[in-house]
């Protein structure tokens, strides 16, 4: 297990599989962008339409043919696809038929709003969760646990968009007290605090739904923890319980909990396509929605490939970190050496 | 002397829905300092929950009903949880019976031990600390752990894991050890080693010792005083001598007779019959009368109480009343001869049922990797022969089963089933009806073979379906109860599923299913593995009945090598993915040639009641 | 010999089980049950307790708070919310079934699939799954909607159940390769169980609870899924009744304060989603046997 040789070629065996796993992800990239550019193609409608809009239905056959021409959607689909590919090695995504600049620079003003909104969200999300999960499976079938648990089902089966909606005619319609719709008042751009409250609504929205599914996985995990005969030891060692509980068993239900909040970054990214569209939040959420509708093709595949890469890059994190700090995992193939051995 | 534990009428019940289970009934007993007591009995009797319950360690639901805890004179039966954490560790420690999971998995075990050694080592610097770490790690012989603080529990053996929760038993010099089956779950070598460990490391220390075993050759080899216990109460205690040289409880006598050594020359084990009662709502009267064929009336009646023999001999029978003394029921007499039975010597004329020839087996761990699970195997099985294979965990035992039965297709070399060669795929397809009727095999887990949402019937019937074969007895049904008759089960659990039986019932049901066969050829893969001491023996005493009868050859697979012995009339033995030694029982356990076959023989705690 | 001091030897002993009668309904979702039976029922029979018809324009009474006449109020376009919540609801809910029908048909066949095969094709699915999953949902639902044309309610539970097969597809792969290494698997094989008497009597009745499970909570996201699709625009259109396209007059109805509008389909809603999470959960069977050793 020591020995300095094995230094080496641990580094080796590093290298190699993260080049592997670099490997499958671009194939994993490229076949995605594949997919989308070809289901996008074959949806009926007319890119046109979203160029220029009413004009289309005055333009001669002869007018639209060479604007066909022009934008290149006359050539077989793998030829576009190919271009396109040219275009985005070079850095170049195109033009947004609807919005007549770079998609790059519609993207760039809103991404920012939902990084804003799920990043805060998630960041609650992340640490919340394991403190109600502790809470729950300390008084494990008492009074507060299944209280937390009454009120946990039924926020986390409400759908985020009637959430919303109960929660702007509570706040905003009845009690006035928080802004209903977008990410500012208009003119006070800068404002810090005008902004928190635009976007306290929304966050409470992401984190209510979301919460749950995590404080509930993470109570029936320490669940099962507390029942492992490693508690008895450690108990034995006169270790107070809530010493063996956070000390013991939630080392233990670390790991899968930072692969599954890895997992669920996209998740939580994409609920807030919901949320924006009821608070009228300038986000990317809504521009996914446009840009399919009305055929704006390279938008589409912009936002399609950022959402894609997001779910593979942090699918690729969450293994990664479970094999990095789960030492049972870490050691998997010796694990099933050993397997291997008893059969 | 004096008294450092003393534990007075203690009874403790878990409540239940089913209701109150009555785990430990009115127990006392008492310990000296340095002194080493053993808890003998079946599983489920109550022995780990004494101890349990003497740390306090027991879930929510059970509760100490009735009784007192002395520890040094001081009671502390009523001491709440933060007094009972200054005692843990310090005062008692406990080593635990999976040393598999008692370790936690995701702290190294440095860091495990010296959290031991920090709790009750106040204002010690670092460099005691670890100076302290290292001791214990020489003390429980783990001395080559010490330079790498990065190694994890899944990185040890059984043997290491157990040796690492003793460094932590250890850590604040307790002077009371619980020890509960310390060696229970680890091959038979490792098993002495832990054994001598505890031993040295008792008479290093000076610790006092509650071992608990079901084991009685394990008892007799460590403990001063031996406790018997039955369904929640102790039935017999007094010094090891008094204990294994003057029985007096029937139990004790049932438990001493059914030890494989004290078969001799029988050609069946002793085994308790029945099994123990469920403690919810104990039986009137004597629990151990329904299995007892000594049983008095009165046992059905009342309880026995205590009754003193000598000075510090007890035992809880009416036999030792005034009354019963006429009756003159003794002992039955063991036969400690340790002799092998002369078992015939099979005719080597005879038929070859099954030949393996070099049978190699490799796993594929990864594209690079692999491992030879099996290595050049070659052993002959003749007909009615029962053959044994014998080595610890990980040595392929199992893959040589699993390729006799077409589970895995060997890398390299053949097995010939009468001069069938199962590994041709051509040969196999045109015998495949005989083959599949004519082997069967048995697993070692019947949990996980029966499937759970069967029927007992189903699961029985389910080769006889297959084959289309048309039940003898008229319906499947028939048929069904029939074997279960065979293999000792009452009709009555046709319509049960699985989970409801015990694990020795549905071992029979597994049998029962193999044998509706009639199989010229069984393979049993280690299926007295999970069972207790006295199932093993009920369930060795049905092989060995069932084969007299059916005359069917027997591949048996385990690391007991006292039913082996017993058993087998030839044995193999398996090291390492190869086999180092074939021969008669005999031979093998007279006259070991090879090193591991001899350092094996020697494990096997020997029965030195002296 | 008196007292009973003879041996009698070994006796069947009486052992006076009482076994306490445990309350079979305990532990059990009743309430849920109920709940979403009654739930169910009226919908499929809303014909006998509306009181309006759902899709009539009573423009004179439009944006009526609830009152004797309109139990529940009525929407902007003056329809009655408590008929077209019966009736919406038969539409919610056989979305929801007909998705999870097509979803649990995908996910079985390419899970068992892959579950049976060999290592390689097994992992070319999974890989293949995982692509799809990190397509975005709504894209895909745009998508297809799209490719379908005008957005029915058949089209939509299609759309829907073709978004959901992945995730469950991957837990009945595990499900299946679990199984099938386990020894009652082997020994079936042993005694000359071929693939379908070992698909059909070993496989199927073991994985069916955790595939039940499965099965409810997808109902309850197909449920989720079409509400907020129509809730968007994106699904039914205002004209078909459904919980989801009541509420996508929500945006009139925040600005005229029209509280019921929101509340009582969300209501329906969620308490629908909550009965089949509870349902679900039990099925799961997700019981503790063991005491805490804490």
């Amino acid at each position: 297990m020591t020995g300095e040789e094995a230094e080496p070629l641990k580094i080796r065996n590093y290298i190699t599989s993260m080049g592997k796993k670099l490997l499958l992800f671009v194939i994993s990239v490229l076949i995605l962008s594949l997919l989308v550019f070809y289901i996008s193609r074959l949806s009926p409608g007319d890119p046109l339409v979203s160029y220029y809009g009413d004009r289309v239905e005055k333009m001669s056959t002869q007018e639209r043919e060479w604007a066909r021409e022009r934008l290149g959607l006359n050539n077989p689909i793998y030829v576009q696809y190919i271009r396109w590919l040219q275009n985005v090695l070079e850095g170049n995504f195109g033009i947004s038929y609807k919005y007549k600049m770079d998609v790059t620079e519609v993207i760039g003003g809103r991404i920012i709003n939902t990084l804003l909104l799920g990043g805060i969200g998630f960041v609650f999300i992340f640490l919340l969760a394991p403190v109600l999960g502790i809470v729950c499976a300390w008084h494990e079938d008492k009074l507060p646990d299944r209280i937390l648990c009454r009120i946990g089902t039924v926020t986390g089966c409400i759908p985020e968009f009637w959430l919303s909606l109960v929660l702007i005619l509570i706040f905003a319609v009845f009690l006035r007290w928080l802004p209903s719709s977008g990410a500012y008042t208009i003119g006070a751009e800068h404002d810090a605090a005008d902004r928190v409250r635009h976007l306290l609504l929304p966050l409470a929205v992401v984190v209510m739904s979301h919460l749950w599914y995590y404080a509930y996985m993470i109570r029936n995990k320490l669940l099962s923890e507390i029942r492992a005969d490693y508690v008895l030891l450690a108990r034995m060692k006169g270790l107070r319980k809530s010493q063996v509980m956070l000390g013991h068993c939630l080392p233990n239900v670390a790991p899968a909990y930072f692969s599954i909040m890895a997992i669920s970054v996209p998740h939580i990214l994409g609920g807030t396509y919901v949320v924006e569209t009821v608070f009228s939040y300038p986000g990317i959420g809504t521009l996914i929605y446009e840009s399919a509708r009305y055929q704006d093709y390279n938008l589409l595949m912009l936002l399609s490939l950022l959402t894609g890469i997001t779910v593979i890059f942090c699918n690729m994190l969450a293994q990664t970190i479970s094999e990095r700090i789960d030492p049972r995992i870490r050691s998997e193939e010796e694990g099933s050496l050993r397997e291997v051995k008893e059969q | 002397m004096s008294e450092l534990l003393e534990v007075h009428n203690l009874s403790v019940s878990f409540d239940t829905p089913a209701g109150e289970i009555q785990a430990v009934r009115d127990v006392s007993f008492t310990l000296k300092a340095g002194e080493v007591l053993a808890l003998v009995g079946e599983t489920g009797c109550g022995k780990s929950v004494l101890c349990k319950s003497i740390l306090r360690l027991l879930p929510d639901i059970a509760r100490i009903k009735g009784g007192h805890i002395l520890l040094e004179g001081v009671d502390i039966t009523r001491y709440r949880e933060q007094d009972m954490r200054g005692l843990r560790g310090k005062t008692f420690a406990m080593v635990f019976q999976n040393s598999m999971t008692v370790l936690n998995p995701s702290l190294s075990v440095w860091s495990q031990i010296s959290e031991a050694v920090k709790i009750h080592g106040h204002g010690m610097s670092r460099e005691d600390v670890e100076r302290r770490v290292v001791e214990l790690l020489y003390l429980v012989g783990l001395e080559n752990l010490k330079e790498n603080r990065r190694l994890y529990p899944h990185h040890l053996s059984g043997g290491m894991r157990q040796r690492c929760v003793m460094a932590i038993a250890l850590a604040a010099d307790p002077k009371l050890l619980f020890a509960d089956e310390p060696t229970t779950a680890l091959d038979v070598t490792i098993q002495a080693q832990i054994l001598d460990l505890l031993k040295q490391v008792q008479a290093k220390c000076h610790t006092a010792t509650v071992f608990v075993t079901h084991d009685l050759s394990v008892a007799a080899q460590v403990a001063d005083r031996v406790a018997v216990m039955y369904a929640g109460k102790i039935v017999e205690i007094g010094t090891a001598k008094e204990v294994f040289h003057d029985p007096r409880h029937p139990y004790t006598w049932g438990l001493m007779q059914a030890l494989p050594a004290f078969a001799g020359k029988r050609d069946s084990l002793y085994s308790i019959p029945g099994m123990p009662p469920t403690l919810i709502d104990p039986p009137k009267g004597d629990a151990f009368a329904c299995r007892n064929v000594y049983a008095l009336a009165i046992d059905y009646e009342k309880e026995p109480p205590m009754f003193q023999v000598t000075d510090t001999h007890f035992a809880a029978t009416w036999l030792l009343d005034e009354r019963a003394k006429e009756l003159g029921i003794k002992a039955p007499v063991l036969s400690g001869s340790l002799c092998c039975p002369d078992s015939p010597c099979p005719d080597l004329e005879e038929d070859i049922l099954l030949d393996v020839r070099h049978l190699t087996h490799v796993f594929a761990v990864t594209r690079k990797e692999s491992l030879t699970a099996v290595d050049d195997v070659s052993f002959q099985i003749h007909k009615g022969e029962i053959f044994g294979l014998i080595g610890e965990s990980g040595s392929g035992k199992s893959t040589v089963a699993r390729c006799i039965m077409n589970v895995y297709r060997p890398t390299a070399g053949t097995v010939r089933y009468q001069g069938i060669n199962i590994c041709n795929p051509r040969e196999l397809r045109a015998h495949k009806k005989l083959l599949q009727s004519a082997r069967q095999i048995i697993f070692q887990d019947s949990d996980a073979s029966l499937n759970q949402r069967k029927k007992v019937c189903d699961i029985i019937t389910e080769p006889m379906k297959l084959q289309h074969v048309k039940p003898p007895r008229g319906t499947y049904r028939a048929e069904a109860a029939f074997q279960m008759q065979y293999v000792g089960l009452a009709e009555s659990y046709l319509d049960q599923y699985p989970s409801e039986l015990s694990g020795g019932q549905r071992q029979r049901v597994a049998i029962a299913r193999a044998l509706s066969m009639e199989p010229a050829l069984l393979v049993a893969d280690e299926p007295i593995a999970s069972l207790d001491v006295s199932m093993q023996a009920q369930i060795v005493n049905l092989f060995k009945h069932l084969q007299k009868e059916h005359g069917f050859s027997f591949l048996f697979i385990a690391h007991d090598l006292s039913m082996v012995k017993f058993l087998c009339d030839r044995v193999g033995v398996m090291y390492q993915g190869r086999l180092v030694e074939t021969g008669t029982v005999e031979k093998i356990f007279g006259h070991p040639v090879h090193p591991y076959t001899r350092r094996l023989v020697e494990a096997v705690p020997v029965l030195d009641f002296g | 010999m008196k007292d009973g001091f003879q041996v009698v030897g070994i006796q069947q002993q009486i052992q006076q089980n009482v076994v306490k009668p445990q309350n079979q309904w305990q532990g059990k979702p009743i309430l849920s049950a109920l709940l979403l039976s009654c739930i169910v029922i009226l919908c499929c029979a809303c014909e006998l307790i509306i009181t309006k018809d759902p899709s009539y324009l009573d423009l004179q009474h439009h944006s009526t708070a609830p009152n004797s006449q309109f139990l529940f109020g009525t929407d902007t376009m003056g329809r009655d919310i408590f008929s077209m919540i019966w009736y919406g609801g038969r539409i919610s809910l056989f979305i929801g079934f007909v998705s999870t029908f097509l979803t649990t048909a995908v996910a079985v066949i390419v899970g068992a699939v892959s579950g049976c095969a060999s290592k390689r094709v097994d992992a070319a699915i999974m890989r293949m799954v995982d692509i799809l999953l990190s397509v975005p949902d709504l894209l895909v639902v745009v998508l297809l909607q799209a490719a379908l044309g005008s957005p029915g309610v058949v089209s939509i539970a299609f759309v829907i159940g073709m978004t959901g097969w992945m995730s469950m597809s991957k837990v009945i792969r595990t499900e299946v390769r679990q199984i099938r290494n386990s020894e009652y698997v082997i020994a079936s094989k042993c005694m000359g169980g071929g693939f379908f008497h070992v698909l059909w009597h070993h496989l199927a009745p073991n994985f069916i609870s955790s595939v039940m499970f499965m099965v409810v909570m997808s109902i309850r996201s197909a449920i989720v899924a079409e509400s907020t699709l129509s809730f968007m625009g994106m699904g039914l259109p205002v004209e078909v009744i459904s919980w989801g396209s009541m509420l996508s007059l929500a945006g009139q109805a925040l600005s005229g304060r029209a509280w019921w509008m929101i509340l009582f389909p969300g209501l329906f809603l969620v308490t629908t989603l909550v009965c089949l999470t509870n349902l679900g959960n039990h099925l799961r069977g997700h019981v503790n046997r063991r005491h805490s050793n804490l």
